[in-house]
């Protein structure tokens, strides 16, 4: 049809552009949604779906997991740079890889991307990401909190063609499900993968095609460029100066000490550099994120920070400098294990925050829960058959200077669902004995944080095993302006009326049969002073049962 | 009900927010009548008498001649979105009281600081739980004890509701739990509304059940205040007709039922425009067709199917889900009011805010300075700003391209012509990008679709759309402006009945599912019976919700009709499900695994009661005019063109070519190069792509 040009493309037609790979990746999105086989795919929809440009950045996302969505660039230009270079990918092939030290996060998160064509001509890439299920290691769900070395979390694959030009490569299959404990479930969940890698590829194509393939890789540039001009626009309106912050993490799961995240924000006219000198070593449990998932923790704090409409793509990424030393907890070295790495990005986010609000104190949230809780499970019932459950629970989010935090909701770097206690029961030997917002956990303030939850399995087989990368059992979710810190985080077990105490992280526990397991997740941090709290909203929270009498009277002075 | 025994006059209404429509059939002189009356949103039943009674006089019956009214309504919908509900309980497992304020936590906009979780309707302080538990696999762990009933009818009474949603953890396998407590609440409590989410809405995953029970719950009140209101009516007026109400799903059901599952009412309204534009579809010979309707607000997506309206098994209201049979409407915040801006980095983009219509686009007058995409229209003048709403208003072109200049032409660095086609670009290609995923999702290539335009705003982009979908056909139908009850006039009834239970698609579950499907058929006849419709004119229709094992989410394939002779299921049903799972799942998501185990999770029975049809009308007045009334000059393809101006009324079977515009009293249609547009004697005008 149009013929190249070098003429740049009206903004218009860039937005027309933008909006129809936005609908390719939310295509694509629904497809892995719709035919995934795992509950932490298809319930929880622990998943993303992106559009690439031919170089391996992202141009368009669907609207899932920050935290996958703003990685999966530094995974794909990894790939082509040093294991898979771009002329090397025909039509139809389709690579996958899960290791974190290729531009990765954790090994449960299998990413599998495809090169589209055009006249013969590569104009993009598309990819998806899902959570799987289990990769194997040394604990069900892949989740072992005492891991040392990578080795031991599961099975690591590299990046390698799984499709060749439409044929999938039986013996790359066969050695993935050989290492997995639920083979039948992974497989299903990578078809699902595959299947959106198709259809995601069919809509690009048909854009390449309308546009000719020299103007569409001109148009995904100009888009990038777009986000950059205004992410730039939006830096510039935050006040220059230096912001520091710091949060603490309970643990490495190894050993009791602290973890600190702590972070300079330098604003400098239209760039932010955001300096993690300040953060702690490596860790020898599997507390550390690699680059890439430090990144993301950077990029989506900065995103969302955003005071005006951006297209969420890596042209955000390019005004946004990042500090952080090889060998510490934010760029953890090879062979270091990395499973609990959402820790690190979520803490990091929630400190950006807190530094940014020392520069526009009217726009950042207080901590959040800023932690994903993972408890996973494994049950042997009665014919020995085992069944792997991994659940991600969230907490409160944090009060702003305008609002109270929303309770139990999904925030920062995640953004899952959770999963129907009805299809867990149908499906393993569990009982759900409650599930509940935590009165009082929310942060005090004139702005209230957003309530934790709790939840209680008990254990219905003769043999089960759990393990969790828990955390804020040590230092809660801070509030600001004079707000209280949110609740802490606890995790015990009931067994023969006996209640027992644990900490953050916990591997392969044995239990059996009639114990209860409860978790209780943090409420988020409260904004401004409780005192000046509106006797109406104290009211209503006395009356949904959101703050006790006691709360009210002791730190809200009614 | 025969027609011997029904008295002569149809009438079919849709009451929207502002405009209660009606179309009349009267089977003696098979005329077909239809009017508009202003809505009165205090008691719409009297808006509707003063249509019903306006009609009698148009078209010379009386009130006692109506034999059927057939009711589409926003009413549902409205009491839910301006929470003008019942005050309502939740009756729940203990412990689990807060399910439906978790919900299932996740947030819809990524990069929010301050994500909102969906409404809870029914505050923490009203969600009781009672001490009772049914395991997973339907056995009863805790039955519900006398003293627990006493203790909750003793919380009700102090918190004063009129409705009660009772939804218990596994309820979906063994309803005997939430039964004893609706029992017993109607005992002694006669006058709560009380809705068990077993008897409505049997399916796995709490939250979404309790979701769908809440609504229901409190509609209860609001429907059943609303039907007594119009019975009474009636019969000071002497209509009695059998009245049917029209469901989510296109079908029909008595007010008996709609006051006991008035969540079935949600999407009332919009299904009759899709029953629309199935019925066109008939009418034209068309088996596929895509259903758009733009109004100021928005852009409904609607798609028939090999002659069906495509539903789904769940929708959502306001974030809420509701979990039943619907038809698949996909909205885009995308209308006439919808406001363009520039954004960070030079970026157009326009709605989803939407001026609406007060202050409306700045042509309007009305005080709005931002310019909207009925601006942009204007300012191309492919929208007259005399003629407007049949003249009733006059647009202010100057105001519109002033608005124009200012927030986009001077930040773009753009004339105003350019700017306003660039909205116009922007608006269709995300209009277009809707119709492509809500085909997408079902495997479909909108290049096998034939476009039904309707609504005051779909006029003017729809032949653009089409063009940027691939669709080559667009049919204009006449009497647009109450097309909702045009499809309503020619409803069915439908009941949808269903049996939940996991079984292996597999011949050691078959003689289960022949099972379920004997007591399903058998229940479906009862409840036409029930509805006085003739044996010949029932049809019970099998289909069942399949999936690969392992998966969540299941594709409903209809059964074949069993042959003469057969049982209703059997081994040869069971294959043709199978395979038709397998075809159906490849068509949708690109691959089969077959040979891989199948499990089917729910049956499903359509127990449909026709109605005998209308027959099409036909126009009185049908030739063509020699001449276009006028030409003006618009903006189309970078340049302005002289381009002439038709009456709708005055096309006929010649086709006119594009360029061109056709008017009518509320919206104008815009055929642009490459189109020609001619009206058939039914008056449906026919958009044609030549090149």
């Amino acid at each position: 049809m149009t013929t190249a040009t070098t003429a740049d493309i009206s903004s218009i037609e860039l937005e027309i552009i933008y909006n129809a790979l936005t609908a390719a990746a939310a295509e694509m999105d629904v497809t892995v949604w719709r035919t995934s086989r795992s509950t932490i795919v298809r319930e929880l929809l622990d998943y993303s779906t992106a559009v690439f440009d031919r170089n391996g950045w992202n141009v368009a996302q669907a609207a899932r997991i920050p935290s996958h969505l703003n990685s999966m660039t530094f995974f794909l230009t990894e790939i082509l740079a040093k294991y898979i270079p771009a002329d090397q990918w025909k039509p139809g092939d389709i690579v996958i890889s899960n290791d974190p030290y290729c531009g990765g996060q954790h090994l449960p998160d299998i990413v599998a991307f495809m090169a589209v064509f055009h006249e013969g001509r590569r104009v993009g890439f598309v990819g998806t990401l899902c959570h799987h299920l289990d990769v194997g290691g040394i604990s069900a769900g892949s989740y072992g909190s005492s891991a040392t070395e990578i080795f031991q979390e599961g099975l690591r694959i590299p990046p390698v063609k799984i499709f060749e030009e439409g044929k999938l490569i039986e013996p790359i299959r066969a050695i993935i499900l050989q290492n997995v404990r639920q083979p039948d479930i992974l497989w299903g969940d990578l078809q699902s993968q595959f299947a959106s890698l198709n259809v995601g590829a069919v809509s690009i194509q048909r854009q390449a095609k309308k546009l000719g393939a020299a103007r569409f890789e001109r148009a995904l540039t100009q888009i990038l460029d777009t986000s950059e001009a205004g992410m730039r626009a939006i830096i510039s309106r935050i006040p220059d100066g230096t912001y520091e912050f710091a949060d603490k993490i309970d643990d490495d799961g190894i050993t009791d000490a602290p973890i600190e995240i702590k972070a300079k924000v330098i604003v400098a006219g239209d760039e932010i550099t955001v300096d993690l000198n300040g953060c702690s070593r490596q860790n020898l449990g599997p507390s550390n994120a690699t680059l890439a998932s430090t990144c993301s923790g950077v990029f989506y704090a900065l995103m969302a920070t955003a005071d005006a409409p951006v297209a969420s793509n890596s042209g955000c990424y390019r005004p946004v400098k990042v500090i952080a030393p090889e060998g510490t907890c934010v760029n953890a070295t090879a062979p270091a294990p990395v499973v609990h790495r959402i820790a690190i990005s979520h803490r990091l986010a929630t400190v950006l925050f807190g530094a940014l609000h020392k520069a526009i104190p009217d726009r950042m949230p207080a901590a959040y829960y800023a932690v994903s809780y993972v408890v996973a499970f494994q049950t042997i019932d009665a014919q020995k058959r085992r069944k792997v459950l991994v659940e991600i629970e969230i907490g409160g989010c944090g009060a702003l200077s305008y609002s109270d935090g929303t309770s139990a909701h999904s925030f920062g770097m995640h953004n899952n669902a959770n999963i129907p206690i009805e299809m867990i029961e149908s499906d393993m030997p569990l009982t759900f004995l409650g599930y509940g917002l935590l009165p009082d956990s929310g942060g005090a303030g004139r702005h209230r944080g957003g309530l934790g939850l709790w939840r209680e399995w008990r254990i219905e087989c003769e043999e089960a095993e759990v393990s969790t990368n828990l955390d804020r059992f040590k230092f809660p979710p801070f509030g600001l302006d004079g707000g209280k810190p949110g609740s802490l985080s606890t995790f015990s077990i009931v067994r023969d009326g006996k209640k027992q105490a644990f900490g953050s992280k916990v591997t392969n526990m044995r239990v059996r049969k009639g114990d209860v397991i409860r978790l209780e997740t943090s409420g988020g941090g409260g904004f401004g002073d409780p005192r000046g709290r509106g006797r109406d909203a104290l009211e209503r929270d006395l009356q949904m049962g959101y703050v006790s009498p006691d709360t009210a009277k002791a730190v809200y002075g009614l | 009900m025969s027609a011997s025994t029904t008295p002569p006059v149809r009438i079919a209404v849709d009451i929207g927010g502002t405009f209660t429509d009606l179309q009349i059939y009267d089977e003696r002189t098979r005329s077909l009548v239809s009017l508009k009356t202003p809505t009165t949103p205090e008691d719409p039943s009297l808006g509707l008498l003063t249509g019903i009674k306006e009609a009698a006089a148009k078209g010379g019956f009386t009130l006692a001649d109506v034999g059927y009214l057939l009711h589409g309504t926003t009413i549902a919908t409205n009491a839910v979105l301006e929470r003008k509900l019942a005050r309502g309980a939740l009756v729940t497992t203990a412990r689990f009281e807060d399910v439906a304020e978790i919900g299932r936590h996740y947030r819809r906009e990524v990069y929010a600081l301050n994500p909102k979780a969906p409404p809870s309707l029914i505050p923490r302080d009203r969600r009781l739980g009672i001490k009772e538990r049914t395991r997973s696999d339907g056995s009863i762990d805790i039955p519900v004890m006398a003293e627990a009933l006493d203790a909750l009818v003793a919380k009700l009474d102090a918190l004063d509701v009129q409705a009660v949603a009772v939804c218990l953890i596994n309820a979906y396998r063994n309803a005997e739990n939430e039964q004893r407590i609706g029992e017993h609440l109607a005992k002694v409590r006669p006058r709560l509304a009380v809705s068990c989410s077993s008897a409505l809405n049997g399916e796995i995953r709490e939250f979404e059940r309790t979701s769908t029970t809440i609504l229901n719950a409190l509609l209860m009140p609001v429907i059943d205040s609303y039907l007594g209101k119009l019975d009474r009516r009636m019969k000071e007026e002497g209509l009695k007709p059998h009245l049917f109400l029209v469901q989510s799903n296109g079908g029909v059901c008595s007010p008996e039922k709609a006051g006991q599952e008035p969540v079935r009412l949600l999407l009332s309204g919009p299904s009759g425009g899709s029953a629309a534009c199935a019925l066109l579809g008939k009418l034209l010979n068309e088996p596929n067709l895509v259903g758009v309707d733009m109004g100021g607000t928005s852009f409904d997506v609607s798609v028939v199917r090999d002659g069906k309206v495509n539903l789904v098994t769940q929708g959502e209201i306001d974030g809420l889900p509701v979990r039943l049979p619907m038809v698949e409407i996909n909205t885009i915040g995308a209308g006439g009011g919808s406001i363009a801006k520039v954004r960070a980095g030079g970026r157009l983009t326009v709605g989803p805010e939407s001026a609406g219509s007060r202050p409306g686009p700045a042509c309007y007058g009305r005080g709005g300075t931002e310019p909207a995409v009925t601006d942009a229209n204007i300012a191309l003048a492919r929208l007259d700003g005399e003629g407007f709403l049949g003249g009733g208003m006059r647009l202010d072109r100057d105001a519109a391209t002033k608005a124009i200049a200012t927030h986009v032409g001077g930040p773009l660095k753009l004339g105003v012509e350019a700017a306003a086609e660039g909205i116009l670009a922007v608006t269709n290609a995300s209009l277009g990008a809707a119709i492509r995923l809500s085909l997408f999702e079902k495997g479909l290539d909108p290049r096998d679709f034939v476009m039904v335009a309707f609504g005051g705003a779909a006029g003017l982009h729809a032949v653009a759309v089409a063009d940027e979908v691939g669709i080559r056909r667009v049919v204009f139908p006449e009497s647009a402006s109450t097309l909702s009850a045009f499809g309503i006039l020619h409803s069915n009834l439908t009941h949808d009945l269903v049996r939940s239970q996991l079984l292996q698609a597999t011949s050691a579950d078959l003689p289960q599912l022949a099972e379920m499907a004997k007591s399903l058929l058998a229940e479906g006849k009862a409840r036409l019976d029930t509805d006085a419709v003739r044996p010949e004119d029932q049809v019970i229709e099998l289909a069942a919700d399949m999936r690969y094992k392992g998966q969540a989410f299941e594709l409903t394939v209809t059964a074949p009709p069993p042959a003469k002779g057969k049982p209703p299921f059997d081994q040869t049903t069971l294959d043709a499900l199978i395979e038709g799972f397998h075809a159906l799942h490849e068509q949708r998501f690109s691959y089969a695994n077959r040979g891989s185990p199948v499990e089917i999770v729910t049956l499903r029975a359509s127990a449909i009661g026709k109605l005998a049809q209308p027959e099409p009308k036909t126009l009185q007045r049908f030739t063509q005019a020699p001449q276009p009334k006028t030409s003006r000059k618009i903006f189309l393809a970078g340049a302005w063109t002289d381009v002439p101006v038709w009456n709708r009324d005055d096309l006929g079977a010649t086709p006119i070519i594009g360029p061109a515009v056709v008017e009518e009293a509320y919206t104008t249609v815009l055929l642009e190069a490459g189109w020609t547009c001619h009206r058939l004697a039914t008056g449906h005008l026919i958009a044609e792509r030549t090149a």
